[in-house]
């Protein structure tokens, strides 16, 4: 119902809000990523508990972006913000090759979720530029994308900190959700 | 009764399901093929004027057809990204290989890796279509000078349907033509049985 609602909403007011999530294991770099699509800079972050949000506007493209807290014991919590997302930005660490099992894992578990079945996935290979960080052809293996059937997705490796590959990727996720 | 609805309702929406792999080397044109079946298959479908970015990953994209269900794996086509496409053949119903016809430089190129794909045992029976797409293109090489080309591995093809069609991605000639003819063969293919779903 309110979805119908807000459908109708946006039919009359314009161009609605796409609704994005970031998740990832923590230290992945998520809020860095969100601040460095917001403002265009590189802010001072703390391991997030909860979430932040924040509005991006992307090739004249409104995005609700959710930086999801990303430790092991609010993990559980993301399902809550599942409904009506239309894209899901995935940070890994690509320097963190212990823990490559880990974020599979996650992202699998994540992507059975019935609310995220439309969703198109955007997976960032991050921190590219820290020494010994797999290449994204690494990342996907490692993350089992190949094996995805049903979904549209997408890996760029980005260094959030040096800010490259960020638009990349962004120009990409833009037309995977206006041609969803 | 809400559950015997929706339980009717899913019954209602299942659909035999095929799946086809659309492969070619880098910018053939294969991301764009695929913006042009949803154009043409999807009603409400944003027309024209998208930016097509080269693919890294996968896009999918269902259609209904008549009263199957096609659903399209486009495959990024660079050199290192061909080594994910085998994670597909064993579930694809069908191929379509998309050659850039104004590139005649790279024309043996896409040959041979044609021809590593005719030779691969999961896709052993299963119907090819070749697309020599850009054909709008002034320059453009025709479907009869790169069947020449195409011709030498005939041999290798065994007993699966193939069929080379000239196509134009961008104004969307021969695509509804090519779908057809490849759903036709797909449901025509005993060997691989589709999904329910």
């Amino acid at each position: 119902m309110g979805g119908f609602f807000s459908s109708v909403f946006s039919r009359l007011f314009g161009e609605k809000e796409r609704r994005i999530l970031i998740l990832g294991l923590d230290g992945a770099g998520k809020t860095t990523i969100l601040y460095r699509l917001q403002v265009g800079e590189v802010v001072s972050t703390i391991p997030t508990i909860g979430f932040n949000v924040e509005t991006v506007t992307f090739k004249n493209l409104k995005f609700q972006v959710w930086d999801l807290g990303g430790q092991t014991s609010i993990r559980p919590y993301w399902r809550c913000y599942y409904s009506n997302t239309d894209a899901i930005i995935y940070v890994v660490d690509s320097s963190d090759k212990e823990r490559m099992g880990i974020s599979k894992s996650e992202l699998l578990s994540m992507l059975e979720e019935e609310e995220l079945k439309d969703a198109v996935l955007l997976v960032m290979a991050n921190k590219q530029d820290l020494p010994g960080a797999l290449s994204p052809a690494k990342v996907s293996e490692a993350l089992g994308l190949q094996a995805l059937r049903n979904r549209t997705w997408s890996i760029f490796k980005t260094s959030a900190t040096k800010g490259e590959g960020l638009n990349e990727a962004m120009e990409w996720l833009v037309e995977a959700v206006t041609s969803k | 009764m809400f559950t015997l609805l929706s339980g009717l309702w899913q019954r209602w929406q299942q659909r035999y399901e095929y799946y086809a792999l659309i492969i070619g080397l880098d910018a053939a044109g294969k991301t764009t093929l695929l913006e042009k079946i949803k154009e043409i298959y999807i009603a409400k479908y944003p027309q024209g004027g998208k930016k097509v970015i080269p693919t890294v990953g996968l896009n999918v994209a269902k259609i209904l057809l008549h009263s199957i269900r096609l659903v399209f794996w486009d495959l990024g086509g660079q050199l290192d990204l061909h080594e994910l496409w085998h994670n597909y053949y064993r579930e694809a119903h069908g191929i379509i290989y998309v050659i850039d016809s104004t590139d005649r430089e790279r024309l043996q190129e896409s040959k041979d890796v044609f021809d590593h794909v005719l030779m691969t045992r999961e896709l052993e029976g299963v119907p090819i279509l070749i697309l020599c797409n850009k054909q709008e293109h002034p320059n453009a090489m025709t479907v009869q000078d790169i069947k020449q080309t195409l011709n030498q591995s005939a041999h290798k093809l065994g007993l699966r349907d193939c069929k080379v069609q000239g196509v134009s991605a961008v104004s969307g000639e021969n695509v509804r033509e090519s779908v057809e003819w490849l759903a036709s063969r797909m449901q025509r293919n005993p060997a691989r049985p589709p999904k329910l779903a």
